[in-house]
């Protein structure tokens, strides 16, 4: 249940910010999609929209809210579960409300004010996707988003980190069902995030090389992931020299995406932007390294004998 | 080069219904009238089609990827794919992945297929997506009813500055024609209501009503003589009684061409759940008195699927009724989307009747050239099961073994058990390639003639019609065997059909501010580059003035 940025920009009157720190991630995210616009739905701008910030610390962000409310840790589903509740006139414990730190009064409040907009929206960031049961978060937000839809028109959107990650998740999506911790040892693609993920992968020192495009695990993995990295052929492609390209046996220096090299980067409502560059580079494009090297691997014979393994198989084992 | 020996041709489009003819391929992938040299295939005692071609589903774009993003389940527990030297690996299921979406679709024999709802903005997306399918060539439909900027124009009378921002999307979309989604309900819906009468204004317009975007839209589409006719979904699909509705909207495209997609959504009586039922009989009849409009069936079958359509109202709906995850993506000034897993069962009266209702308009409608196979894939149930629909409709005795299966109420409620018309190979050949290729204009599919793509499907005759469907011996894309005994043999890469109707030089300027005030995307940032679109092939407009 999402919509893109231009649907809350032209009507949304109500948002909520879940876990998030947009004024300080997503610098440009409030003057230029949600709380400042003016539109034709919306013609006084701030004026005309409420916004609620909803987060463990009070951020810059909050500042900004006209609501501000302080969950406890880790108490992000109980409150939702809670807000589902109550939108449906069900009764609710006070040691229930009082569990997520916040008042009976302010809850009711949020409620009546949902209600009565005409486009509600929830943007939740890493703050919710990341903690403590972090699929159930967002899925349970998701639900109240649809469970608003008997009342007024509401929607939900994530807010994804930085760079084109929205752009690898879509793809990944397209070519193999699912959006990251993918393995495709049995020749096919499997997905189990706490497993298959880079992260996971590399602790266990499950991998015997590594290829790595515009991140830098160096930086931020823990130490057992990136002692790994240093063991293993490591190669790095990358406009800079990073923690990563520093580690690794081969760095490939490369032209910078949507500086110097052409693209598509898809924005976080998953609506793709062409990058049009500015500049020439003296560097190859990712796109031509990776082109290079899979003509190059295509010129050595399969690892498998033909014909040894079937080309579909009707039961996953 | 190929020449095809001893095989009985099902080819429609020229009136070859079953003759024993050799059929030759040169090296462009093109048939001619004889070869030197190259591979003879024997073809003895087997039947030849001309290339399946789906003249509506959904593939590619935001809505099927948000819909494999929703349903991980369903990849573990479907077909894989696994790769090789010359295949990248994939998963099927519901909502296939684009390499296995490729290959299954050429693994039935079809060869065409026509993406039928690319909202404006995630156009680029969706080309991304195609070039992602292999083997199988591909068009899109751009979605246009909802579209504020035309609907402003209409509103206003400014009737050639409306044809003029359809053209402009047309084109900047890299697409190949128009598709009207519940025209004024998606708009509407953006703020929880929906369009339902025809004659109402729709909100926020003084004066223009779904009505009048339907004429209107049909006319702009023949005015800018688009290979394919304007492309309908009408309003108020899936909820009982809309046949009125359905019928109503028809009226309103007297002495156009259009298809309307996916009837048997449109084709129930009945006031409420309870008393819904089929009215295909009432349909049907419009059909096979006006020969001005084509339509795909979009039939159920009954098991698991995910519903996505660019029909929010009706997702709302069926997520009331369901209780299920419901997935609403609204994009902004052009349509919105929603997206519910589902599963069709016979127990349930209303899913009994969507399944009768798919079959009896097939049925129904006289002219195969004028009902063509379709689920609305994945609406009513996948695409790699079109083989058990043709079961159905080429054995009546199957069907009635089907049909005791359902509740005993279904008997008032619907026509199928007194039908009992049979489909020949040649009517199938016609709804899944002949009729279909036709009504999207595309003159070198579906057909066998001299000068055609050498798309071509041998089956080796069986009487289990379902197995002989969907396991052709030789599937034969643009002249490269593709198919073989069940296995891929090629992949090549599809092309993408494209059209540049005629548009005033003037509506760059007209649009730039209009679109900056909508989208959030820089006006010179929006249209896909030409280069952009792997192995386009342009395909002509042709005025009205010209006809
Ligand atoms: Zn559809």
């Amino acid at each position: 249940m999402t919509c893109t940025l231009g649907e809350v920009k032209q009507r949304a009157d109500f948002i909520v910010y879940w876990g998030g720190n947009p004024a300080e991630c997503h610098p440009r995210h409030f003057t230029k999609y949600t709380i400042m616009q003016k539109s034709k739905f919306l013609p006084r701008g701030r004026k005309d929209r409420t916004m609620v910030m909803v987060d463990i610390r009070e951020t810059k962000s909050a500042k900004a809210a006209n609501i501000f409310l302080q969950v406890k840790p880790g108490k992000d589903f109980e409150l939702i579960t809670i807000l589902r509740a109550l939108i449906k006139d069900q009764q609710v414990g006070d040691e229930q409300i009082a569990e997520t730190g916040l008042t009976r009064e302010a809850l009711d409040d949020l409620v009546q004010r949902m209600k009565s907009c005409k486009f509600g929206c929830f943007f939740f960031g890493m703050g919710l996707s990341m903690t403590r049961g972090k699929h159930m978060n967002s899925a349970a937000l998701l639900t109240l988003a649809a469970e608003m839809n008997a009342f007024t028109k509401f929607v939900a959107m994530p807010m994804r980190g930085h760079g084109n990650v929205t752009g690898a998740d879509v793809i990944m999506r397209w070519q193999t069902g699912y959006p990251f911790g993918i393995t495709f040892n049995r020749g096919y693609p499997r997905y189990n995030p706490g497993e298959f993920s880079t992260v996971d992968v590399l602790v266990r020192g499950d991998c015997d090389a590594a290829f790595i495009i515009g991140a830098d695990p160096g930086a931020t993995m823990p130490q057992p992931a990136i002692n790994h990295l240093k063991r293993i052929p490591t190669i790095c492609l990358d406009p800079h020299v990073t923690h990563t390209s520093k580690l690794a046996r081969v760095h490939i220096t490369t032209a910078a995406q949507g500086i110097s090299a052409p693209g598509t980067a898809y924005r976080m409502d998953e609506i793709p932007m062409p990058l049009k560059p500015a500049l020439k580079s003296p560097y190859p494009t990712d796109e031509e390294v990776v082109r290079r090297i899979n003509e190059a691997i295509a010129q050595k014979p399969f690892w498998l004998p033909e014909g040894s393994q079937p080309q579909m198989i009707s039961t996953q084992v | 080069m190929l020449r095809i020996t001893g095989g009985k041709i099902y080819d429609p489009a020229n009136g070859i219904d079953g003759q024993v003819k050799d059929l030759c391929v040169d090296d462009t992938g093109t048939i001619v009238s004889s070869v030197d040299g190259g591979r003879t295939i024997d073809a003895s005692g087997m039947i030849i089609f001309p290339g399946g071609v789906d003249v509506h589903t959904h593939v590619a774009g935001g809505a099927i990827n948000f819909a494999r993003a929703m349903t991980p389940e369903d990849h573990r527990r479907t077909q894989a794919f696994i790769r090789t030297q010359s295949r990248r690996s994939g998963l099927g299921g519901m909502a296939p992945t684009t390499f296995a979406t490729g290959y299954l679709y050429a693994g039935m024999g079809f060869t065409t297929v026509n993406e039928a709802a690319v909202p404006v903005l995630s156009a680029r997306h969706t080309h991304e997506e195609l070039a992602d399918i292999p083997i199988v060539d591909k068009a899109t439909l751009t979605l246009m009813a909802n579209n504020e900027i035309m609907l402003d124009q209409m509103e206003a009378g400014e009737y050639e500055r409306a044809k003029n921002v359809v053209a402009w999307y047309i084109w900047a979309a890299k697409s190949y024609g128009v598709k009207a989604v519940n025209p004024g309900g998606v708009a509407a819906w953006k703020w929880g209501s929906d369009a339902k009468q025809l004659t109402d204004p729709i909100d926020g317009y003084n004066s223009l009503t779904p009505g009048k975007i339907v004429t209107m839209l049909a006319t702009i589409c023949d005015d800018l003589g688009l290979p394919h006719p304007m492309h309908l979904h009408c309003n108020n699909l899936g909820a009982p009684g809309n046949i009125s509705t359905t019928i109503d909207t028809l009226k309103h495209l007297e002495g156009h061409r259009a298809h309307i997609a996916h009837s048997q959504y449109h084709a129930y009586g009945g006031d409420d759940w309870d008393t819904m039922c089929s009215a295909t009989v009432q349909l049907a009849e419009y059909f096979n008195t006006h020969p001005n409009i084509t339509t795909d069936a979009g039939a159920v079958l009954f098991g698991d699927t995910v519903t996505i359509t660019a029909d929010g109202p009706w997702q709302h709906l069926l997520y009331k009724l369901t209780g299920r995850k419901w997935g609403n993506l609204d994009v902004e000034n052009e349509t919105g989307c929603g997206i519910v897993p589902y599963t069709y069962r016979p127990s349930n009266l209303v899913n009994a009747v969507q399944w009768a209702s798919g079959l009896e308009l097939m049925l129904l409608i006289r002219n195969p050239w004028q009902v063509f196979l379709s689920t609305d894939h994945p609406n009513g149930g996948c695409f790699w099961r079109y083989p058990e629909i043709i079961q159905l409709l080429m054995c009546a005795d199957f069907r009635s073994e089907c049909i005791k299966t359902l509740p005993d109420r279904i008997k008032s409620k619907i026509t199928l058990p007194e039908i009992d018309r049979e489909y020949t190979l040649y009517e199938v050949a016609t709804s899944m390639s002949a009729g279909p290729a036709r009504a999207l204009g595309l003159t070198r599919k579906g057909n066998l003639g001299i000068g055609c793509d050498a798309d071509i499907v041998i089956y080796e005759e069986e009487d289990d019609v379902a197995r002989m469907f969907s396991h052709p011996r030789y599937v034969i894309k643009g002249g490269e065997v593709v198919i073989e005994d069940g296995d891929i043999r090629e992949t090549p890469e599809g092309r993408e059909f494209l059209v540049k109707p005629s548009c005033a030089p003037e509506t760059d300027e007209f649009m730039r501010p209009l679109f900056e005030d909508c989208y959030t995307m820089s006006f010179e940032n929006y249209p896909v580059e030409f280069e952009r679109i792997e192995n386009p092939n342009m395909q002509e407009c042709v005025n009205a003035s010209e006809k």
